[in-house]
């Protein structure tokens, strides 16, 4: 390959490359304020459990009161 | 619907740093972090009160209100934790939080601050519960188990309760009833409002 055609194509190819850098993904994260988007907690069902809050006053009643 | 609260009586806190010690040793909090610290109010002057602060777990929680990724969540009895693989560590909830409970462990390069890290009350974070990968984003996770924050169940003269708000409440209000005087909910207006 000569120098010329070398030049050639640089001259296509570096413009395209160029271009490629400036590509835009274009699914795009929408943000409702407020609204919390991270992963499901596991301890929000098991939480939401009656007998899980009884034993939440249980464990209060045991170590945290005056004695 | 009960909600879970943090109280600290002022009267009875004597500044031992047990909790904060409690905190960074059950949740190995790391270096440059306390989720929990003692401030003590008119330091050397006659009557002086310390309390124990770290994040009050707010009815309308203002670090949530700001955060520009929506972070933060709210489980069934108030208890506010937040996603770190979702926090940018923009710092907007440090300045919105009145109690300064939002901390930053500040690893990155050019003044980053890295994942915000507050208290969780001992809940652990969006992991599977008890999980390692929980353990190490987010500290323990004691409330999973049925058990209180460390810092609470560990405070030698149970100056700092923490629990469900009305039998915290209870407890307070005998106290106060029994040693005379007025109640000094130190930041309860202010974290559960009158919505409480």
């Amino acid at each position: 390959m000569k120098r010329r055609d070398w030049l050639k194509a640089a001259m296509v190819m570096g413009p395209a490359g160029w271009l490629a850098g400036c590509y835009e993904k274009p699914e795009v994260m929408v943000h409702e304020p407020g609204k919390y988007k991270g992963a499901r907690d596991p301890l929000l069902e098991k939480h939401a459990r009656p007998e899980q809050k009884q034993r939440l006053i249980e464990r209060f009643n045991l170590v945290q009161v005056d004695r | 619907m009960a909600r879970m609260k943090f109280l600290c009586d002022a009267e009875r806190c004597i500044e031992c740093n047990g909790c904060v010690v409690a905190c960074k040793n059950e949740n190995h909090v790391p270096w440059g972090v306390n989720r929990r610290r003692v401030v003590v109010l008119g330091d050397g002057e006659p009557g002086e009160k310390s309390i124990s602060v770290a994040c009050m777990h707010c009815t309308d929680a203002p670090c949530a209100a700001v955060c520009p990724v929506d972070c933060f969540y709210t489980t069934d009895d108030g208890i506010v934790l937040h996603d770190k693989d979702l926090c940018i560590g923009c710092g907007y909830c440090f300045y919105a939080c009145p109690f300064g409970a939002p901390q930053y462990p500040q690893q990155a390069a050019f003044g980053g601050r890295g994942k915000m890290d507050k208290c969780t009350f001992c809940a652990g974070g969006p992991e599977p519960d008890n999980s390692q990968v929980e353990f190490e984003k987010y500290g323990a996770n004691r409330i999973a188990e049925g058990k209180l924050p460390l810092c609470a169940e560990m405070c030698a003269t149970k100056a700092l309760l923490a629990g469900d708000g009305d039998v915290v409440a209870d407890i307070y209000r005998q106290r106060v009833l029994k040693r005379g005087g007025r109640p000094q909910t130190w930041g309860w207006q202010r974290a559960y409002g009158d919505k409480g």
